[in-house]
């Protein structure tokens, strides 16, 4: 994960929250997360590698894929869930999102924008888009579902979510005028912190 | 790899959870490696039903290996260069802590049917005057699998303070119902058999051996899976030679019948029977009407719960429920579940991905 998005998402967890974070890696987002925020924090990850870095860090990391089971963690009150470059990846992202805010109270989530300029150009030439963050190409790519900007933001409106803060990243990972003006066209990633109403 | 084996006597007694009282108790203790000056690098293994004290390494060509060999050693999952490595025999057991094989000091008569019920929450107060008794203030770990991953578990609720981590492998906060049945079954056929006499076998100078021996075999099947049984025997017939039984036709009726045969020589039935029972009456929720959560927000050690996708005696989701009270309280505690090659057993087996985990684990701030 980017410097840029790890400090975004570091301003928006409180401190001494509990965190979950799902697809958490190597644990590197928790690690920080515990050392400056002092937050109780537990990762979900499916790759064994991840998890073997995770314990090694002393975070507490559970096996298991997103796909199968983010209700089973309903009766744990979180403040914040995480789902960081992986709700494209989820059989259902919409029923995610829902599942996710059931457990916590707010939950951050990041996603590449399709309708980022560079993609709507490769497929304006006829081709699926490879960016630096679509870096895969479509035979070896995990993502069942992408989406624009404006995609993510409607899906918001139709399931009663409120966004609280958003945030924009151009292709080098970092803040810029265009993107934060014309995130839809100009922005590579998009990051937000959603509620319910 | 220094290893010492030893029996300590507790004068000061135990009480018992069962309301009984032992005025004084005897462990049998090996430990491996050795302890530093600061006394920070111990970990205590507890074992399963069957085990005993002896978990590593051999002392003479003759003794077996021990139960955990795999796993504890020079270099292994649980190294011995670095940790001072301590197992006890669960009293009740056969293998030199107080049991149904002691004298009862009281009487001068072996204790037999006559020892008191024993509870998980019983070996780990008495391992907690191990601890003390060797100068532990703090474990390095707490580990175990199957009953042992119970006292792991066990030990990070009673003594919070007096633990690092627990590794709490192939187990649950209770036994199942089916649990408590195949233990039935294996104890019914003890009582059954005519030499076990209503647990006074001893004095009678005989040993329900047939009855311990069909427990065993039934324990055998229980401790493997479907799959397992076919790879390891298939339907292959059993060659004449080694047939053990003439009853015998297939590998795996022979198999069963050397593991009975071999486990109700060393083995002693009231303990079969003592043990089973402690087993069957775990329950780490029952102190508090049954809520998992509100013993287990005690814990202050980090948890490592794993199960294994075999197992179908002690499931993963019986580890994933060890594993959701925690983070219903906030416990730290990682839950891994690894693909067992020998179903409940797998716990005892050095596979590459536990041992790094383990390694991960121990190593881990």
């Amino acid at each position: 994960m980017n410097t840029s998005l790890t400090n975004i998402i570091k301003k928006w967890v409180p401190e001494k929250s509990k965190v979950i974070d799902f697809g958490c890696g190597d644990g590197s987002l928790l690690k920080d997360l515990i050392d400056e925020k002092n937050i109780r924090g537990y990762g979900v990850e499916i790759d064994h590698n991840k998890i073997q870095e995770c314990i090694l860090k002393g975070i507490s990391v559970i096996e298991k894929d997103i796909d199968e089971g983010i209700q089973d963690f309903e009766s744990c009150n979180f403040d914040v869930a995480v789902m960081a470059s992986s709700i494209q990846c989820l059989k259902e992202p919409h029923l995610a999102l829902r599942k996710m805010l059931k457990l916590s109270k707010q939950c951050i989530v990041t996603l590449p924008n399709l309708g980022f300029w560079k993609c709507r150009l490769d497929l304006a030439q006829g081709r699926m888009p490879v960016t630096p963050n679509l870096p895969s190409s479509w035979y070896e790519t995990k993502n069942l579902h992408l989406c624009t900007i404006k995609d993510f933001e409607t899906l918001c409106f139709e399931e009663g979510f409120i966004i609280n803060e958003r945030f924009f990243l151009n292709d080098k990972g970092a803040k810029s005028a265009m993107a934060s003006a014309f995130p839809n066209t100009f922005a590579s990633e998009g990051i937000y912190l959603i509620a319910k109403k | 790899m220094k290893t010492k084996t030893e029996l300590i006597k507790f004068n000061q007694g135990l009480d018992l959870e069962s309301g009984a009282r032992l005025n004084t108790f005897d462990l049998m203790v090996e430990t491996y490696g050795e302890l530093n000056k600061d006394k920070d690098n111990a970990i205590l293994v507890c074992h399963a039903f069957s085990g005993n004290h002896h978990a590593a390494g051999k002392s003479s060509d003759s003794e077996a290996l021990g139960w955990w060999d795999e796993v504890i050693g020079s270099g292994k999952a649980i190294d011995t260069d670095k940790f001072f490595v301590v197992c006890s025999n669960n009293l009740g057991g056969c293998s030199g802590s107080s049991g149904p094989l002691s004298l009862n000091p009281e009487t001068n008569e072996l204790y037999g049917k006559d020892f008191p019920l024993v509870s998980v929450t019983d070996w780990v107060n008495s391992q907690k005057l191990l601890s003390d008794y060797l100068g532990i203030s703090k474990w390095h770990m707490v580990a175990g699998g199957s009953l042992g991953g119970m006292q792991a578990l066990q030990w990070a609720i009673s003594y919070p303070n007096k633990l690092k981590k627990a590794g709490i492998f192939a187990t649950a906060t209770k036994s199942s119902t089916q649990n408590i049945a195949m233990n039935e079954v294996g104890r019914e056929a003890i009582r059954k058999d005519k030499n076990f006499m209503d647990g006074d076998y001893l004095n009678h100078n005989v040993k329900p051996k047939s009855g311990l021996k069909t427990a065993r075999m039934l324990g055998h099947i229980t401790y493997s899976s479907e799959d397992i049984m076919d790879q390891k025997f298939g339907r292959k017939f059993q060659d004449i030679k080694s047939k053990i039984e003439g009853t015998v036709d297939y590998e795996v009726e022979n198999y069963l019948q050397y593991k009975g045969e071999k486990f109700s020589d060393t083995f002693d039935a009231n303990s079969y029977i003592l043990m089973t029972k402690a087993m069957d009456g775990y329950d780490a929720s029952f102190s508090s009407n049954g809520s998992l959560e509100e013993v287990m927000k005690r814990i202050k050690a980090k948890l490592l719960v794993v199960g294994f996708d075999s197992d179908w005696l002690y499931p993963p989701k019986r580890s994933k429920e060890i594993q959701l009270a925690a983070m219903n309280v906030d416990v730290e505690c990682s839950l891994v579940v690894l693909k067992g090659e020998q179903g409940h057993d797998s716990f005892l087996f050095a596979s590459d991905r536990y041992v790094s985990i383990i390694k991960g684990f121990l190593d881990s701030k």
